[in-house]
């Protein structure tokens, strides 16, 4: 392979000052009044200059001897003041790349760039800080390198993967159609109606019959309650803000949030299933949320609050979602998660789960597992057959008295997880076998043997 | 017994009987231990008959109980290879049932703790990319685990899915 070698490339120049822009902010903070008034910056002045300096310094020299080039298939950067450290990033393990842009960076339109790498668990490979611009671009150039050294690998079967079937891997000025976006008055509707605040609104009511009963104390108590409350919700807010769902060739990209712009593709491969969410206080608008289980992304939920990056709509109108959910299964041929046709477990299961079973539905049609469950909050988590990992069927000493017996659908760690409880113990024995059956051809109908499918 | 649980086809391999060897070592191991401070305790404190006797006959009586528990959930376990997944059922009170295809297998891992290594046993454990997957044996002699291990490997290897 004799590639004319590619002139390396530097970082930002503004690299070192976004790394140490806390540093910056603490000795003006510190010293603003004294140098003003012509004094002596005091002894944290000159500890925090000396610092900036050494900091300074280093800093620059780290970004003098940081380079970065595009090589016979392979990303490579070279990093390290002290001892120097060359990395390779092989293109075809490029899973997917996301942008994302710090508030401080934002503010020099600076963007980091996280490369995330087949069998590295941690993102090990990122970029930052670059030009936003180069930043797309040279994500824009990575992808369309990976894609042709994967088709190149591919050999014969020229017919590209499924998911790039759409005519991707030539262009490589990524065209985008943006898909679905979310206007701020919704975003700020759903939070308030969001099953935190029901749990806020009770609490708050508590607290104040507390108050009209005790005194005083209720009163106190409900404050803390609200700061945590407000905070929740505004992270979220901040998170969410300008959500912009995006069409790319590799699948869709996702863009948030109002301090920290964040960009995420979300390969169409590496879809392991997706949830839909329905909150109570939402139904009555028709809304729903949508989260994505991705193949290599760690498990994470916002149930603490964070938001969290499985998340493709945060809120959207039903029949929307549905359609990015289908988009999301395309590698199982966009089926309708809402045409599978959902059973609830039988009348006697209302021993074990006397209020849950009239929540509780399953079933499997045209392409897809699906389960539902959930009383305050209805989910309903799909996981396509070609992606079904494991089967279990599991029996508690109750549900052997009844006949019953929980069918578990298992998934890579992430928000999805379809199971059919208390289903009938011989119907769900026979869907097990089923179930194995059709996943098996789902799976060897996607192309065998691709190995990690990217 | 029960045909909710039985192997699609053929019949369950059970484990080895050493599994419940092992597990019955370890009741009385630990019955023996709670009888010893149970002692130390009488005679420190210099207890009343009236006290120890009754924890006594309370620890035998659960020694005796996790005995014949041990037996019959060791009896339990069993698995079935098949051409193309591999079952495995296991539990007394909460029973499992679960299929892994080869193909969807990440790696093995056979395990030999010192407890087993003494009964000539290991455990052969079967990971996919889903942690909820608990395809765990126990209790299989080790050239079975070993057979074991070398075949879903190989099979892992030919039908592997990706993801």
């Amino acid at each position: 392979m004799s590639e004319p070698e590619r002139p390396y490339r530097r970082l930002s120049p503004l690299t070192p000052l976004v790394r140490g822009f806390i540093l910056v902010v603490a000795l003006l903070a510190s010293s603003w009044d004294d140098v003003l008034g012509g004094r002596n910056i005091g002894p944290l002045g000159w500890l925090l200059l000396a610092m900036l300096v050494v900091g300074a310094v280093y800093g620059f020299t780290s970004w003098l001897r940081t380079k970065y080039w595009i090589e016979a298939d392979e990303l490579r950067v070279d990093t390290g003041v002290v001892s120097r450290q060359s990395r390779r990033i092989r293109v075809d393990r490029l899973q997917g790349i996301d942008i994302s842009q710090p508030f401080v960076a934002r503010l020099f339109g600076l963007a980091e760039l996280k490369m995330d790498v087949a069998g590295g668990g941690a993102r090990e490979g990122s970029l930052a800080f670059l030009p936003l611009r180069e930043a797309e671009d040279l994500r824009a150039a990575l992808l369309s390198r990976r894609d042709a050294v994967r088709a190149m690998a591919a050999g014969e079967p020229a017919g590209p993967p499924a998911g790039a079937a759409a005519g991707a891997p030539v262009t490589p000025p990524v065209p985008e159609r943006t898909v679905a976006t979310l206007d701020p008055g919704t975003l700020i509707v759903s939070l308030l109606l969001s099953p935190e605040s029901f749990a806020f609104v009770v609490a708050a009511l508590f607290f104040g019959t507390l108050f009209a009963v005790v005194g005083d104390l209720g009163g106190v108590a409900v404050v803390p309650v609200l700061i945590g409350f407000a905070l929740t919700q505004l992270r979220r807010l901040s998170a969410y803000y300008g959500f912009t769902v995006s069409e790319v060739p590799a699948g869709l990209q996702v863009r948030r949030g109002l301090f920290e712009r964040d960009a995420q593709t979300i390969t169409l491969a590496r879809v392991q299933g997706v949830v839909v969410s329905e909150p109570l206080l939402w139904r009555r608008f028709g809304w729903a949320k949508l989260d994505v289980a991705l193949a290599g992304y760690a498990a994470s939920s916002d149930a603490d609050g964070r938001p969290s990056a499985s998340t493709v709509m945060p809120v959207a109108s039903r029949p929307l979602v549905i359609a990015l959910a289908r988009r999301l299964l395309a590698e199982a041929g966009s089926p309708d998660p809402d045409a599978v046709g959902l059973t609830p477990p039988p009348v006697r299961a209302r021993w074990v789960a006397p209020v849950r079973r009239r929540f509780l539905s399953s079933g499997a049609g045209e392409g897809l597992v699906v389960s539902r469950e959930g009383m305050l909050t209805r989910r309903t988590h799909v996981v396509p057959h070609a992606r079904v990992q494991s089967l279990q069927l599991r029996q508690g000493p109750w549900q052997r008295r009844l006949g019953l017996a929980d069918l578990q659908v298992d998934s890579p760690p992430g928000p999805v997880r379809v199971r059919a409880r208390h289903r009938d113990a011989h119907e769900a024995r026979a869907q097990l076998a089923r179930e194995n059956d059709i996943a098996r051809r789902a799976r060897a109908a996607r192309s065998p043997g691709s190995g990690l499918t990217g | 017994m029960d045909d909710l649980f039985t192997p699609p086809g053929d019949t369950w391999r059970p484990v080895s009987p050493a599994l419940a060897r092992m597990r019955h070592l370890v009741t009385v191991l630990a019955a023996l231990v709670g009888l010893a401070a149970l002692g130390v305790l009488t005679l420190l404190l210099a207890l009343p008959a009236g006290v120890w006797v009754p924890l006594a006959v309370l620890v035998v009586g659960l020694a005796a109980l996790a005995w014949v528990l041990a037996g019959r959930n060791a009896r339990r376990w069993g698995y079935a290879e098949r051409d193309e997944d591999l079952y495995v059922r296991h539990g007394l009170m909460f029973r499992t049932l679960v299929v892994v295809p080869y193909g969807r297998m990440q790696y093995v891992d056979v395990h030999a703790g010192p407890l087993e290594q003494l009964f000539r046993i290991a455990s052969v454990h079967l990971h996919t990319a889903s942690p909820g997957t608990s395809a765990r044996i126990p209790g299989l002699p080790v050239d079975e685990a070993a057979r074991l291990r070398d075949r879903l490997t190989s099979l892992g290897e030919a039908q592997a899915a990706g993801l």
